[in-house]
């Protein structure tokens, strides 16, 4: 109905249509030379888009290839009939793809249409789907294997839809490749960051981009909740393709939107230009090496400039993601230590990303980490060490009811605090898959957002690499743990071990939360703690020592509390001392040693030609 | 190098491939310069050989290699370097000819560049020696026992289990024998994809006619992608959701040197009491690996083992 209503359209402003067409075609030649439009059937085609023909079906051969892929492979999440109820689907959130109804995110097709099957699926085949639990699958799998199980999975598994059907599918192809991305100057990047506000990206996205604006209204197709990227973390762009500070990607998501989600595409509702700036914009937002405050999204010439020049940081091939550094370094500053985050004192010392995962150790295990990162920084002067924490977190979550259990419990299966069963509802019986941990995802009873870390007490007289075991010490060597909770709270406890309740140990009391602030999708919390107290129960921090040290980090909203949680890796901290004198002075005497042996060679060889040594 | 890659597992072999065919390559082009007339110098041909190989290792492989690994490399080919060089007295001469030129100051040239010699040499070893007294604080490099000695026996849900004589009780034939030759022979293809060998009721764990093993395949994998995959990946190569933010990262069992070298039995012990059931020497602290009693009846625990060997193509080690 929609298309003759065009139709009939098109016919009354056919003159009109064309004229318009060809200046719009000549200014595209112009700009973009070389880069041709089929302006001759429909003018309605957004500036940059081309149709293309349908793809030519698969062979029966291929198809079969493929079934054989897919069940070795991807029926464990996707599910018998590719409804995206495989064994694995009741614990992960975003839940696999059901690919019946050929609803899929990342294209290079107009908004609403089949995706090219040859490029995009073929390229998320590849190159997985970072954020979610979909890998790539180069290298593992042959191209012709990458090929096969795709005309499995568009023939036989996506139902609702045909790429063959030339009555009711289009296929109107954004022509990434030949249109030259707009530099990423100062002037564009300001102008995108005006325009996300006039094109309403931060209703959802949030005034910094960290996916705060609408956290919890959301759905995909299926009645899911979904959630609105965090632009700091281009790593976890579903279509960022292994290559995350690539802007293309970002203008090609921004161009032609996410089906099946409420990202639409702005391709009718912006001009190539202003998505480049957008997009520019976008990817200047991803993390650098130092923190850029963009106050709020109120981007000025100053912050555009900065964040023009910030250095990406360095993405490991092994995971896709930031490579992290397992050394925290702590530099020494005079005086009191800084009390906000805008203190100059903060860039002398380099910051830290630490990678969070699922608490999955021991229940309740938690299959959805909403932190999936922190940023450390510390510094330290005679007597205190300061740390700061910051972590992008959708939503500030404060406790709303007393609980039952004291902040020393650490069972709280007691209590009803459990993990997500496994489930395995399938989508023919069950759509809505009310069961499963995306489905839940909203209803979570809302908890603190909290964070803690751990040091090992006496960790001066474990032989190292020993440490006390990650997950709050053993009944061997005990840890001293401090936890900060969003209600203001703050404690120190000894852990013993993942199942013993923790002992509160009055060292709070000398340890001083200097700011705890959620602003724009994101928590700065400073802790400032002595470097020593009482030897038998707190960590001492020693200057120039590997001192071993984790982190765990709860969302409030995730249902986080107890072991519900998320944890990183072992790091170490440590206080740099200042460099020692002989530092100094060993290598100038080492240089002046090299020149009296330069001259010893040269008087010799010197005397060996005039002849006076005869050896 | 998006177009050669270096696959793990066959990443040694591959690096003495190329190497080898470098250096090769080399000496034929050194051998038609010199039938052309335009021979390299020995003593430049052999400092291009030697820095072509300190940037090999340095850039080529990844993960990238330690300095002190890279250093004995450089020693090695340097002896080897030299070895070439004073094949004969006369070779010898060539190759240290350009060093006595500059000692001696034969040239202008010569004696300008012995001028920045001396000089640059006793500030680079001054700048080197800096560094190296300097405190620095790299990530210190710790060595864990992946596949540390097991116990003789271990008791997992009130059994004991002795390692050395417990079987799987689901590797079993259509009789429902235990039967190692029978699963053996439905396992994977050993071919890149490691696909199941056929769709057919015997090698495919979802065809609706699949009885015995291979339907005990399939309640394995139904068990690994509820609760493993979330580290151990999709693919069973340790690259899971989580992977980069665990140390040490995940196993990665299609790597000839995890469960291809190892007993079921074995397996059986490290999956039921997980990381804090290491030893000493296989850094029980670090590790998150849950000890899998907590979550998974012993019945599971066997069945996603199968399921594991069955996925990556392996046959478990037997004793015989």
């Amino acid at each position: 109905m929609c298309k003759t209503e065009q139709k009939n359209e098109h016919q009354g402003v056919w003159f009109r249509g064309l004229a318009v067409a060809s200046v719009l075609f000549v200014s595209v030649v112009l700009i973009f030379g070389g880069f041709a439009v089929s302006f001759a059937q429909e003018e309605e085609i957004p500036e940059g888009f081309v149709k293309q023909q349908p793809p030519s079906a698969p062979t029966p051969e291929q198809i079969e290839a493929g079934k054989r892929v897919y069940f070795t492979k991807c029926v464990w999440c996707h599910g018998v009939k590719g409804s995206g109820d495989g064994p694995a689907a009741d614990r992960l959130w975003p839940r696999p793809r059901n690919f019946n109804a050929g609803t899929f995110k990342i294209r290079h097709t107009a908004s609403g249409e089949l995706p090219l099957i040859d490029v995009d699926l073929f390229r998320t085949v590849t190159h997985g789907l970072p954020g979610s639990a979909m890998p790539p699958w180069d290298g593992i799998l042959t191209e012709e294997q990458r090929r096969d199980v795709l005309a499995f999975v568009t023939e036989e598994l996506v139902v609702d839809r045909d790429w063959q059907d030339e009555e009711f599918e289009t296929f109107t192809v954004l022509q990434l490749d030949k249109i030259q991305p707009k530099e990423a100057t100062p002037e564009s990047i300001k102008r995108g960051s005006e325009l996300v506000v006039e094109k309403k990206c931060i209703e959802c996205h949030g005034l910094e981009g960290r996916g705060d604006g609408n956290a919890f209204n959301l759905k995909d197709d299926w009645g899911f909740p979904i959630q609105p990227a965090d632009w700091h973390k281009c790593w976890n762009f579903r279509g960022s393709r292994q290559d995350p500070y690539n802007v293309r990607n970002i203008f090609r998501t921004f161009s032609t939107g996410l089906n099946g989600t409420p990202m639409p595409s702005f391709a009718d509702s912006t001009t190539i230009e202003e998505r480049w700036d957008i997009a520019n914009y976008v990817n200047s937002l991803c993390e650098r090496e130092k923190d850029i405050d963009i106050a709020g999204g109120k981007v000025t010439e100053e912050i555009a400039e900065t964040l023009s020049k910030g250095k990406a940081l360095e993405i490991d091939p092994l995971t896709d993601k930031p490579k992290i550094n397992f050394v925290i370094p702590s530099k020494y500053v005079e005086g009191d230590l800084p009390s906000d985050e805008h203190d100059e004192r903060w860039n002398i010392v380099p910051r830290r990303w630490v990678a969070m995962g699922g608490q999955i150790t021991h229940k309740p295990r938690n299959f959805v980490n909403r932190i999936d990162d922190i940023w450390v920084q510390s510094l330290y002067n005679d007597t205190h060490i300061v740390f700061m924490f910051r972590w992008d977190d959708r939503t500030k979550s404060v406790l709303q009811e007393e609980v039952e259990w004291d902040p020393t419990e650490v069972n709280l299966e007691d209590y009803g605090v459990e993990e997500q069963p496994p489930g395995g509802s399938l989508f023919e019986d069950d759509p809505f898959h009310s069961e499963s941990i995306a489905a839940k995802q909203n209803q979570y009873p809302v908890y603190n957002d909290s964070i803690a870390f751990q040091f090992p007490v006496k960790w001066q007289e474990l032989p190292a690499p020993q440490k006390p075991r990650y997950f709050w010490g053993d009944e061997k060597f005990s840890v001293d743990i401090t936890k900060w909770d969003a209600d203001g709270n703050l404690y120190t406890f000894t852990g013993t071990g993942w199942d013993q309740d923790f002992e509160e140990r009055d060292f709070a009391d000398q340890i001083e939360v200097k700011k705890a602030e959620w602003k724009d999708g994101r928590w700065t919390v400073i802790i400032q703690r002595p470097l020593k107290g009482d030897y038998e129960e707190d960590a001492y921090i020693e200057l120039g020592k590997y001192i071993p040290m984790n982190f765990f980090a709860w969302d409030g909203h995730n249902g986080d509390v107890g072991r519900k949680m998320a944890v990183s890796a072992f790091y170490y901290l440590v206080l740099e001392p200042e460099i020692p004198t002989e530092a100094y002075v060993y290598p100038v005497l080492m240089a002046i040693g090299l020149v009296i042996v330069e001259g010893w060679v040269l008087v010799r060889r010197a005397n060996r030609r005039k002849g006076k040594i005869t050896t | 190098m998006t177009w050669l890659k270096l696959v793990e597992g066959y990443m040694p072999m591959q690096m003495i491939a190329e190497l080898t065919l470098c250096i090769l390559f080399f000496a034929a082009l050194n051998y038609m310069l010199k039938k052309a007339g335009m021979g390299i110098p020995k003593f430049w041909a052999g400092i291009g050989v030697w820095v072509f190989i300190q940037l090999y290792l340095k850039y080529r492989i990844y993960p990238p290699l330690p300095f002190s690994i890279r250093a004995i490399y450089g020693t090695v080919s340097l002896c080897g370097i030299f070895m070439w060089v004073s094949g004969s007295q006369a070779e010898w001469e060539e190759f240290r000819r350009p060093i006595l030129d500059v000692l001696d100051g034969k040239t202008p040239l010569h004696r300008a560049v012995r001028a920045v010699l001396l000089v640059a040499l006793p500030i680079g070893l001054g700048a080197f020696a800096f560094n190296s007294f300097k405190p620095s604080f790299e990530e210190p490099i710790e060595l864990r026992t992946v596949h540390p000695a097991p116990p003789a026996t271990t008791k997992v849900h009130g059994k004991t289990y002795v390692l050395q004589v417990a079987q799987n009780p689901y590797r079993v034939n259509k009789e429902g024998k235990y039967d190692q030759e029978y699963t053996n022979a439905h396992i994977t293809e050993q071919a890149m994809g490691r696909l199941m060998k056929s769709l057919g009721p015997e090698d495919n764990p979802w065809n609706p006619n699949a009885e015995g093993y291979i339907k005990y395949v399939r309640e394995g994998g139904e068990i690994f992608f509820q609760n493993c995959h979330f580290c151990h990946g999709d693919n069973l190569n340790g690259r899971g959701l989580w992977a980069y933010a665990f140390n040490p990262i995940p196993a990665n069992f299609t790597d000839a040197g995890t469960i291809a070298q190892l007993q079921e039995t074995f397996v059986f012990w490290r999956v039921a009491k997980g990381g804090i059931g290491l030893p000493g020497e296989g850094f029980p602290w670090a590790s998150v690996m849950p000890p899998w009693e907590q979550h998974l009846t012993v019945d599971e625990i066997w069945k996603v083992i199968m399921f594991e060997y069955w996925h990556t193509g392996y046959y478990p080690r037997t004793w015989d």
